[in-house]
Order: C-alpha cells, then structure tokens, then sequence
C-alpha cells in the first residue's frame, strides 16, 4: 500500500468530490474526507475493502470481473469517460453520483482514482434554484400591476403576465425589442423617453412617476401610470430600468362614466322636481292668459254695442296689460331658476334671492292649498353664493315641506272647513353669532322619524310614494359646495326644519 | 210655482280671472255673481236657485272637485262647467263622472264659454221643468183612490174595460166610471198621455 504524499493528501481533504483510489484487485487505498461524508464509512473501516461494497445492482457483481478484463486486454469500460452510476451508503440507502475513474501513471501494479460527484445534491440544488425562479416568476405573473425591466438601451428583459395581457402581444414579441419603439403609444413616446432618461440619469434611488398611453397588439391604447426604478449592479453601475405600471384605462372610464352619471342624475332630479312644478306653474301662467283673454273678448263685444262704455272698456285695456306683465314676470322668473348657467359665485343679498323665487313656490303653495311664509331678518350680510343653486335647494325644500304635509292630510280631503292656516311653510332668515347667515324651511307637518332622519341624505331614499329621492342629496351637495352643512332639526312645536348656514361674505359685511 | 230668475255664478280664487270673466259675460249680457272661494259661495247658494255655475278647479281651502261633490251631497243639480289653468285627463274624467257639464281649459275663446253658458242655462231650465212636470203628476196619482189606482194600473198595461172588471170582479160599467174619474183626476186627454205620464214617474 502506498501512501500518497502530502500534497496529494492536502488536495483530497479539500475536495468537494468524494474520491476513492483502489488498487488492481480494487482494494480500496484511500477515501477522502468528502468519501466518508457521502458514504458514511470512515476511511480507517473501508480502507484496504472492496470498492464494489459502494456499488449497486450489476456494478457490484460485475466489477471485479471487469477490473480482471481491463488489466487482461485494456478494454476501458469507464476509464477517462465518467458516467452517473447508483452506488450504495453503509446504511444501505442507494443514491446517484456522477463517477469519473482515471488511471494512475506509473503505478505497478497499476491503481485507480475515482472521482465521485454528487448528482443528486448537485440536481436538488438546480431544483431548489428553478423553483425559486419559478416563485420569482410566479411573484411576477401574480401581480396585478405591469412589470418591465429593459437594459440601458431601452431592450426589454423580463415581462410579466400582466403587462402580456395587457400589451396584448406574446412575451417572445416584447422581450429584446425597444420598449419605447415597440410598446409606448407614438405620441406619448417622446414623454416616456424623458421619463426612461430621467430614471437612468438620476441619482437617487426613489421611485419616479409618470404616466403614458401604450399600444396593444389591437391597436388600442391603454392608459398606465406608471413607477420606475433604476436597477444597479454592485458596482452601482446603472444597468437599466424596472418599471411597474398599472392600467387604469378603465378607472378613467368609469370615472368619467360615473362623472356623467351624477350630471344625468342632476338633470333628472331637476327635471323631476319641474316636473312635479310644472303644473303650477302652467296654472299660474295660464291664470293672466286666461284673464287677458276674457278682457280683449270683452272689450271687442262692448266695442260692437251701439253706445259703448268706454270707462269699462279702457279699464279692460288697462288689466290686459297688467295681465300681460304679469305673465311676462312669471316666466322671467321660471328662466332664471331653469336656465342651465356656469355655476357663478356672486355676493348678494340672501334675502332678494328668496323674494325671487317667493313668486314661483308661492304656486306650490297654491297647489298644495298652503301658505308660504317669509321671516326674513334685515341687515344681514352678504353671502357668496350661486343663487340659482340656492334658489334650486329653497325650491326643493319647500316642496318637499309641502308635500310632507299634503300626505299627512290626505286621511280628511273633503271636509270643507278644515283650517288651512296651520298648512303653512316657512322660509326664515337670521344672522348666527359668528356673524354668518343661516336660512331655514320649516314646515308643521308630521316632522321626520328617527330612522327616516338617518337616512334622507342619502341618495334615492325617500318617504314620498312618487319621489326620486335624489332632492335632498343633490340639495346637500350644493350646500357642501358653498362650504356650508344642510342640517335638519326638529321644529317648534311640530314639523320638520331644514337649515344651513352660509358664511358671511368677508369684504362688504355690513 | 214661482221661478227664479236664472243666475250665473263664477268661483275662481284669481281676481283677474274672476273680474275679467264677469265683464266677459257681462259683455255677452249675461249678468253673473263672482265668489273668490268655495266656502264663500257655499255659504250663501241655495239649491232652489236656478241657473249655472263656472268653477275654478285649484283654489286654496277647498278645490273645485271637491266643492262639485259638495254640491252633489246637497242635491243641487246645478250645471257646473269647470274652468282650470291645468287640466289632466284623470282630473277631468273624476269630473265628468260626477255630473259636470263640461271642462274648459283656460285660457279659453269667448265663444267657447259663452256658448257652454247658455247650453248650461237651458240644460237647467229643462231639468227643472221636467222635475216640475214629474212633480205635478205623482201630486195627481196621490189624488187617486185605491180602487181608482188599480184601474189606473191595468188600464195602462193595455187591458180593455171589460178584463179590468173581470180582473176586479165588478161590473164593466163601474170600471168605466172609475176610468173617467181617473182621466179626469190625472188630467190626462187620452189614453196615451197617461201612459207617458207614468213613464216619465217611473222608478
């Protein structure tokens, strides 16, 4: 037995590779330390055995046989070529390695070096590192956003699933292309170079922002916003960019679906509360028409007698014009509050507003066989207001007051003395102790129900059996607009009272 | 029976309306009394009192639905033609079915309201006159003696004098002395006019 010298010592205790030397009858003569690892032998027990006791199946019966043939003819079997082979550890367990076997120069009689490489730690590793690129991967495809990363150039390296689907073109099309040039909508490409440039030139290490349009294989653009960083080697060196973009195309939509949604709903709102109008305001239209009429045929049948009245006739004439005024200032009145004008901010007299639209609710009132009421404090500052908004938001309260009280009626419609001074709403105007102005309709109908007054700001409740339920909602909108709250309290001593408080207008406070 | 004298009677709340609406008539020389409210015409209107009434259909306090069913509750049969600055056709078939005469909506032609004035007027002369008519002959058939109404009866079921007595087991002469009281009684001239006369007081 030859020992190997201390260099040859040195160099297998290093290894990774088990390694085995045997002589020609396949004596095993040393066994590294990285042999006892894989085997579970130490080198003192296995050395001077059989080397065929680490074989398995075929190899173990045969090896012997096979040494004998070599040494006989010089038929290499194995030698200088390597193979996997199954071999056995002393426990029993079978494993694969990958073996390479060389001659030893100048040995007589001639031994054997066998290098024995763990395949299957070696195959676990690679399993172990696929899989983990696999949950990179699968990390990537998962997220909802778009993610790119392209070298210095602007070349794609790695898309996800997302950004696939949405650019809506196989990954083999997107990788190695331009990112700009082949995905970004044209004419948003020159904004996306700033942005890549911005990224790759920048110093810092936060995210950057942007948002452009990309193109799908369809041709449709979608909308991204998008976040970038710029990738570092560990030299710092900027290598290129990953970019995370989310497609909110549809978000924009629905947004500006949702926007036109809420300006129907308003239109609807108003055309239903002029619906609900409507008929008193045909029937206050209709009265100096019907009145003007009467007049003019009158006066031509007097004109016909033979000894006209003139004092009569003239006076006629005279409420046909008056008559005609009147129509005139009624849809004056109905214009200003339909027209559909930019909303306009104007500081003015709160109190005017109210007058204005008195002519108008006081049909309602009519309608409704109630009473309008006006206590409108005097001086009150000025308030900055739409006041066809607000004008709007009176309407709507109001109407809603009469309403309220007309259903609490309905059980005694006939009964001909019944007293129409409690049907009566009121619209009041007081300065608070801030100095500001708070306007309130109150009514003395059946007041809210503490479940009812949870809800009546929101959108399409309502109480009444033919109502959208969008009035008070739209209402408070337009309060909230003017910075103001629409609130709702109890009235004294019964009914409802609905309120907000508008914010003195600062300059021309009186 | 004494006759009133025929009134026109306007209800609008709207004094242009009401004011120019009497001149209108007025023009048409037909005299009317104007009420601004309901209640202020209820108050004083009397059943007995013939003529028409033009009735705003919105007023405050009490609407002029609500005024015809009062009316109606009251026995008046006065014409009522509604006059309304907003007519629809739920309200104007709710009045109809309660006896209006007619439904206008303002503003209306001249011709058109005083033409459904004067039809209303001469509607309510008829009325009154066949009431009247009908009146006078159940005060006729009051005046009959049993025997006399069963005579009556059969008579005007076409039955000759001679099965009237058999049917009463008298003799044919006494049904003929009870026929010419009858005749005489119901001051009818002919067979035919009593029967009318008991057609027009049939139930």
């Amino acid at each position: 037995m030859v020992t190997p010298s201390p260099e040859v010592l040195a160099l297998l205790e290093a290894t990774f590779d088990a390694v085995v030397i045997m002589d020609d009858r396949g004596r095993i003569q040393a066994f590294n330390a990285a042999a006892e690892e894989m085997f579970g032998y130490r080198a003192a027990d296995a050395l001077g055995r059989n080397v065929s006791m680490l074989m398995t199946g075929n190899d173990r019966l045969q090896h012997d046989n096979h040494l004998k043939r070599y040494l006989a003819d010089g038929e290499a079997r194995i030698l200088g070529k390597g193979r996997d082979v199954r071999v056995r550890h002393r426990d029993g367990s079978e494993f694969s390695v990958f073996l390479s076997v060389g001659l030893i120069p100048n040995t007589a009689p001639p031994q054997f070096v066998g290098f024995l490489h763990d395949t299957s730690l070696r195959r676990k590793a690679l399993a172990t590192l696929e899989k983990e690129r696999q949950l990179n991967r699968l990390y990537l495809d998962l997220a909802q956003v778009m993610l790119v990363a392209t070298n210095r150039d602007g070349v794609v390296q790695l898309v996800n699933q997302r950004a696939i689907r949405v650019l809506g073109k196989l990954e083999a099309r997107i990788v190695g292309q331009n990112w700009i040039d082949s995905c970004v909508a044209p004419q948003d490409r020159t904004a996306a170079r700033n942005a890549f440039r911005t990224l790759l030139l920048g110093s810092n290490d936060q995210p950057q922002s942007c948002e452009y349009h990309v193109r799908s294989a369809d041709g449709e653009n979608r909308f991204i916003t998008w976040r970038g960083v710029a990738l570092r080697d560990p030299a710092n060196v900027t290598t290129g960019v990953m970019l995370s973009g989310e497609d909110i195309t549809d978000q924009r939509r629905a947004e500006s679906e949702a926007h036109k949604a809420l300006e129907r709903m308003n239109s609807v709102a108003r055309l239903a509360t002029m619906g609900e109008m409507a008929a008193g305001i045909s029937h206050e239209l209709n009265q100096p028409l019907a009145a003007i009429a009467n007049y003019g045929q009158a006066c031509v049948r007097m004109l016909r007698l033979p000894k006209p009245d003139m004092p009569e006739i003239s006076g006629a004439l005279e409420q046909i014009s008056v008559q005609a005024l009147r129509a005139g200032e009624i849809i004056r009145r109905i214009r200003s509050l339909v027209r559909n004008e930019d909303v306009r901010r104007e500081s003015q007299h709160i109190n005017d507003l109210i007058r204005e639209v008195h002519a108008l609710l006081a049909s309602d009132a009519r309608v409704h066989d109630g009473k309008l009421a006006l206590d409108l404090a005097e001086p009150l500052p000025k308030v900055t207001v739409d006041g066809v908004q607000i004008q709007q938001v009176l309407m709507n309260l109001v109407h809603n007051a009469f309403e309220a009280q007309a259903t609490e009626k309905r059980g005694d419609r006939l009964t001909p003395d019944r007293n129409s001074a409690t049907f009566e709403v009121r619209i009041a105007t007081r300065p608070t102790d801030g100095g500001d102005v708070e306007v309130s309709v109150s009514d003395f109908g059946p007041g809210l129900e503490r479940d009812a007054e949870q809800k009546i700001f929101e959108p399409f409740f309502t109480t009444k059996a033919t109502g959208t339920g969008l009035g008070l909602a739209i209402s408070r909108s337009i309060i909230k607009a003017h910075d103001a709250r629409l609130g709702y309290r109890a009235n004294q001593p019964r009914g409802a009272c609905f309120y907000f408080v508008l914010p003195a207008h600062q300059e021309t406070a009186r | 029976m004494k006759d009133l004298p025929q009134a026109v009677f306007v209800v609008d709340d709207d004094d242009a309306v009401r004011d120019s609406l009497k001149l209108l008539l007025k023009s048409a020389g037909i005299s009317s009394e104007v009420f601004a409210s309901a209640q202020e015409f209820l108050a004083v209107y009397d059943a007995a009192q013939p003529g028409c009434l033009v009735l705003d259909v919105r007023m405050p306090g009490m609407s002029g639905l609500e005024m015809q069913h009062e009316l109606n509750l009251r026995g008046a049969m006065i014409p009522v033609i509604f006059i309304t600055g907003h007519g629809d056709i739920p309200m104007a078939v709710e009045a109809m079915q309660h006896g209006a005469f007619d439904f206008l909506q303002k503003p209306f032609r001249d011709v058109e309201l005083l033409d459904r004035v004067h039809r209303a007027l001469a509607r309510d002369t008829e009325t009154r006159a066949r009431l009247r008519h009908t009146d006078r002959i159940r005060e006729r058939l009051a005046s009959l003696s049993p025997r006399e109404r069963e005579v009556l009866d059969l008579v005007t079921q076409g039955k000759a004098n001679k099965m009237v007595a058999g049917d009463l087991g008298v003799s044919q002469r006494t049904v003929e002395i009870h026929r010419a009281h009858v005749m005489q009684k119901m001051e009818a001239g002919s067979l035919a006019e009593l029967v009318r006369m008991m057609m027009a007081v049939a139930p």
